[in-house]
Order: C-alpha cells, then structure tokens, then sequence
C-alpha cells in the first residue's frame, strides 16, 4: 500500500517536473565510455557491478537496491536450525563503492527501454547505455489459497528471501515442542535454491534431534515427483534422520497428493487435493516469478513469469542493451531438461558473462565465448554436505549442458551391481567446503 | 604504453589476443569458489593465483583422469579440455602469489615450526613461501584447507599419488601436522 501511494506520487511529481526529470538524468562522469545501470543487488547485480569496474574502470555503474544490507540465501537454512548466526551471510555495499560502483539506495519503479532511462521510486532517474535487470523473484502469493504476504511476514513465513522471515521461522521452530509437525511445502519448479527445501528439512531434523523433540516429524508436501540431488538427500535422512513413515522426515510428491492447494492459518491447516495436514510449524514456500520491475517491463514472456535471454550475452530476447541474470532469468538447455538452476553462484556466473560482453562491445573488440558455470553445496548435518556442478557452453548460438563437466557428489563408490557407500569423510570435507564456497561467493559478489 | 601494446595486439597478435581473452573468461569461473583473483577469502577454499604451473597442470590432470582422490574439483575439471587445463594452470601461476597470513598462538608456531624444520622444508621452503619449482608455496595458503589436504593423505579413502607427501605426513604426529599448518598459515610476505 505504501508503495503503491507513493508510486502514485511520483507520477503526479512527474507530471509535474517530468521534462525536467527525464531531460537530466544523472550527468555521466567525465570521460566515462559507458553507462550502464544495474537493477537490483542480490548475487547477481552486485557481481555484475563489480566485474564491470573490475575489467574496465572506465564504464560508470550505478546500482539501484531498495535494502541497505543483504542476506545470502545460501547456508541461511543454518540460520533456520540455530546452527549459524545471521550475521555471517550478510554483507553491505561499501566493498562496490571502494570499486567505484554508484551505489543508490532506492527502488527502481519504471524502466524506459525506448528513452533508456530508469526512474525510482524515490524520484530520481537514471539514463543508460545498457541496462542489467537482476530484481531476483517475487512470490505468488495468490497460488495457494488463504495465503497472503502478510501472513507470510507474520505466522507461515516462506523465509525464501533471507532475512526477517528466516529469523522469524527459526522462532517458530524453536518453540515448536516436542511431537510437533513442521511442514515445508515446495512449490512447482522452476524456484530458486532447487536442493533449498530438501536442505531445510534436514536441518529443521537435526535442529529437533539435538534439542529433545525426538517425536517430532517435518514433512515435505511437495508440488513436483523428484527434486535436485534426491539421492543424496534420501542417504542422508535414513543415515541421521530416518526417513519415510515411521522416520523423522517424510517426503510426500505430488503424484502421492502432496501439492498444498489452499492453506488456514487459523487451524495451522495445509489443503491438498484430498487430505488435511495440520501443523505446529506452516513454512508455505508460494510459487515464483521473476521480479515485478521485469514482469512490467514485458520482459517475462516465458509463462509470463520468467524472461528469455540470448546464450551468447544474456541479453533479453524482448528488449536491445538490455540484459537479464539471476533468477528472474530462464536459460541453459531448457529443452532438454537442464536449465539454469536458480542460484547464486549461477547467478555471479551469469553476471561475469555480462561484464565481458558490455566491456568487449564497449572496447569496440569481439565478444568472448560465454561460459557458465555453477556449484552449490547443500549442508545436511553435523559434518554431512554434498554438492552439485553445472557446466554450460554456447555452440552455434545455443546453450549446450556439458555433462562431463557437471553433476552430484557421489552416491556409491562401487559399481551398479555392488555399491559401496561413499566414506563418511567425503560428506564432512563437503561440509566444510560449504562454508569456504559461501565466503568466496560473497566476496566475489560484494567484495 | 597501454594503447601502445594493444595496437600492437590488435596488428600482429590478433589470434593470441583473442586466446588470452578466452581464458580470462575460463579462468573468472574459478573465482566464484576460489576468490577473485585465485585470492581465496574462505578458509577451506585454496587460494590458486600464483601457484606453480606445473603443479596446477598436474593436479588439474590427476583429477580429471581419475588418478587423484578429489571431492569437487574431479566433476568440474572432467569439463575441460587438456589445452583449456594447461591455459588455466599458465593463468594462475602467472598471478602473484597472495598469503593471507592468520593468528595462531605462540606455542602453536614454536611446535609448527619445529614440525616443518623436520620434514616440510625440503620441498615447501623454510616458511613455505620458497618451494621447489613444482611443490606450492604454503606461507598464508588457508590452514583449514592445509589441514584437510593432510587429512586426505592420511586417509585409505583417498588416492593421493604424491608419494614423498604421502610419506611426510606420516613422519609427524596429529598434532603436530596440526601445528605445521597452523605456522605456514600464519607467514606472510
């Protein structure tokens, strides 16, 4: 409500003041070869801004965030079992500034492709060579029944953007007593964070082993029939957990009635097609899409939640000098069931390929070839994490998945006919990667 | 001098140019978990700018045909090519070696540096930081990654084919592995 009266504002300051407004937007600085304006300062745009100053120093950036501060989503399930302060995945903006990123703390609200300029909802505009829309995703709250963004601020937080929700569900597991039911409900994919839910199961498991709740049971309702490094989740829940009925996480697909329809706050009540699930703990994970400053712009054809982008420089296959990472983006090879994964490190990937792209064109010099890659490390346990790669090249102007180069930890260490389970060392030295993964993640992003 | 030497690029070395560009760009993708620059900020994670090309080139080349043990980096390097390898290797051994020097206690240091004395500085140098011409350098390389290299050498679950490493850790107790690496960790530059 607030924004929107202020948006409202804004357009009559504008009637007001617009020539004014739009004739000057911020002056280029002296001798810059280009500007380029960086919407959004998740993994994404903050990678973006800092290679782009990095190769060429003589580009002007400017980033446009609405939080002062950010929270990593990655190991913030650490956060949710108590097993990580908060502190430790957030970062602020000064490291970008020192680089000489035009850092503006304000909420980017229309995006002009024709004039080149973005205008904020604080009254300020911006004009640009080329424009880098990274807003993450918004949640579609309207998906499930009964479920609305107050209520996921207040009693059935999704904590999928890391912050006050996830602090908030931390609470919420904490005085969850022992013999409670903590349920997590995944929606559909494509989301943000594939192996996320999975993670946060077994870290809500590990938070109620180690505080006296041993009858206590998280269930996973899910909207989809597998999910990313399942093998290696399901060791891990039978290992520590137990797993299945009986065990202390359950996984119900949505082939066995598992997709959340509606959910009832008041009786802590999940809906599915057929069955009730009442819970102590609601973590209603709602559907995504792209950021609303994307969907606006029309830039979101892709279902009309995600936006298409060319292989070769991310550039949106609807707008020119316009380029879309992170996860309002789709790509990688869609068709063959191996898109991008929506992740941070895929996001800073897709990022350097920008940077390049903007700074090669600028230069007047070819494009390099793009590559993309990706890793992610999911921590299940005490000394227990697994991870998985992704590697992408573009040949002839599509994305080719490499397998060779991409994958899961191992499951067996045998052969199909004996396996041998993998040595419980791999899965400590993985967890202890997480941790190194994460601070370069952040450092390389914000740094 | 710079536009000098890319007009000199852009007439005569257009091909090299364009193969140096590429493994900048192959090279970035190693930032992410390494830090920028091969300058590792997380201290399970190796710093890799400036470490020896041959050694680069050869662990790179043990994991990808599978004859050394690795958690991650096997999967990843099985993408690239020999000639992709030996580009990346030349990148980062090109970089400046980095230390990140990190506190440890006085005791720690005596111990450690008793420990290295006996059986570290053939190969890695007094503090580490003058190794022979393939070993790498060790002065402010991350002690929890050093620690987990040592625990790999010591464990039967990993193929580690470097044999006169694979010795010299069992020529120290636990505990004194423990403060080698602590006092290469805490050297700098």
């Amino acid at each position: 409500m607030h924004s929107i009266l202020r948006r409202d504002l804004l357009k009559v300051v504008s009637a007001a003041a617009g020539v004014a407004i739009l004739r000057v937007p911020q002056a280029r600085a002296a001798g810059a070869k280009a500007r380029v304006v960086v919407v959004g300062g998740g993994f994404a745009g903050a990678s973006c801004a800092r290679y782009l100053r990095l190769l060429d120093p003589g580009i002007d950036v400017t980033l446009i965030e609405r939080e002062r501060r950010y929270t990593s989503c990655p190991l913030s399930n650490e956060v949710v079992s108590g097993e990580r302060a908060i502190a430790t995945l957030q970062t602020g903006y000064g490291g970008l500034s020192e680089r000489g990123v035009r850092v503006v703390f304000d909420e980017a609200a229309r995006i002009d492709p024709v004039a080149k300029t973005v205008a904020t909802a604080g009254g300020k505009s911006f004009g640009y060579d080329f424009l880098v829309v990274s807003p993450g995703v918004d949640f579609d709250y309207g998906a499930v029944k009964g479920l609305t963004a107050e209520l996921a601020e207040t009693r059935l937080p999704h904590a999928w953007k890391a912050g006050p929700q996830t602090l908030l569900l931390r609470k919420q597991l904490d005085a969850m007593p022992d013999g409670g039911r903590f349920i997590i409900s995944v929606p559909k994919g494509p989301f943000r964070c594939p192996p996320g839910p999975y993670e946060r199961a077994a870290q809500v498991a590990m938070h109620c082993l180690h505080h006296g709740k041993k009858k206590a049971k998280v269930l996973i309702l899910d909207s989809n029939d597998s999910f990313s490094k399942k093998p290696l989740f399901e060791e891990a829940y039978k290992a520590l957990y137990g797993y299945g009925p009986g065990g202390m996480i359950e996984w119900v697909p949505a082939s066995s009635d598992g997709k959340v329809e509606e959910v009832d706050a008041k009786s802590m009540t999940c809906l599915t097609t057929f069955e009730n699930f009442t819970g102590d703990v609601l973590n209603i994970i709602p559907p995504h899409r792209a950021g609303k400053i994307a969907r606006d712009l029309g830039l979101a054809t892709v279902n009309g939640a995600w936006c298409p982008v060319r292989p070769e420089n991310m550039e949106s296959t609807v707008h020119k000098d316009i380029h879309v990472i992170g996860d309002a983006c789709v790509g990688g090879d869609v068709a063959g069931g191996n898109a991008f994964p929506k992740s941070a490190h895929m996001a800073n990937s897709q990022a350097k390929v920008v940077a390049a792209s903007l700074v090669a064109k600028v230069n007047g010099q070819p494009a390099p070839d793009p590559i993309y890659t990706n890793s992610c490390y999911s921590v299940v346990g005490h000394e227990w994490g697994f991870s998985v790669v992704h590697l992408f090249r573009v040949d002839s102007g599509q994305w080719v998945y490499v397998k060779q180069g991409s994958g899961i930890s191992p499951v067996s260490f045998g052969t199909k006919d004996a396996p041998k389970p993998v040595p419980r060392i791999y899965r400590k030295m993985e967890a202890e990667y997480a941790d190194g993964w994460l601070r370069n993640l952040m450092a390389d992003a914000f740094g | 001098m710079r536009k000098l030497l890319l007009a000199v690029m852009l007439t005569g070395l257009t091909s090299t140019a364009a193969a140096q560009t590429k493994i900048e760009v192959l090279a970035r993708t190693c930032n992410t978990c390494h830090g920028t620059g091969g300058v590792s900020a997380g201290t399970s994670m190796p710093s890799i700018g400036g470490l020896p090309r041959e050694y680069l080139k050869r662990v790179m080349k043990q994991w990808k045909y599978d004859e050394r043990s690795s958690i991650t980096m096997g999967r990843i390097v099985k993408g690239f090519s020999d000639d992709e390898i030996d580009a990346l290797a030349a990148y980062f051994a090109s970089r400046e070696w980095t230390p990140t020097p990190q506190k440890a206690a006085a005791d720690a240091l005596a111990a450690g540096e008793e420990a290295v004395r006996r059986v570290c500085t053939d190969c890695h140098g007094m503090k580490g930081g003058d190794p022979d011409i393939d070993a790498p350098p060790l002065d402010g390389q991350w002690g929890k990654y050093m620690a987990i290299e040592v625990e790999k050498y010591l464990s039967p679950e990993f193929k580690m084919p470097h044999r006169r490493m694979g010795k010299a850790v069992t020529e120290v107790k636990a505990t004194e592995a423990e403060a080698a690496v602590r006092y290469f960790g805490a050297q700098g530059r």
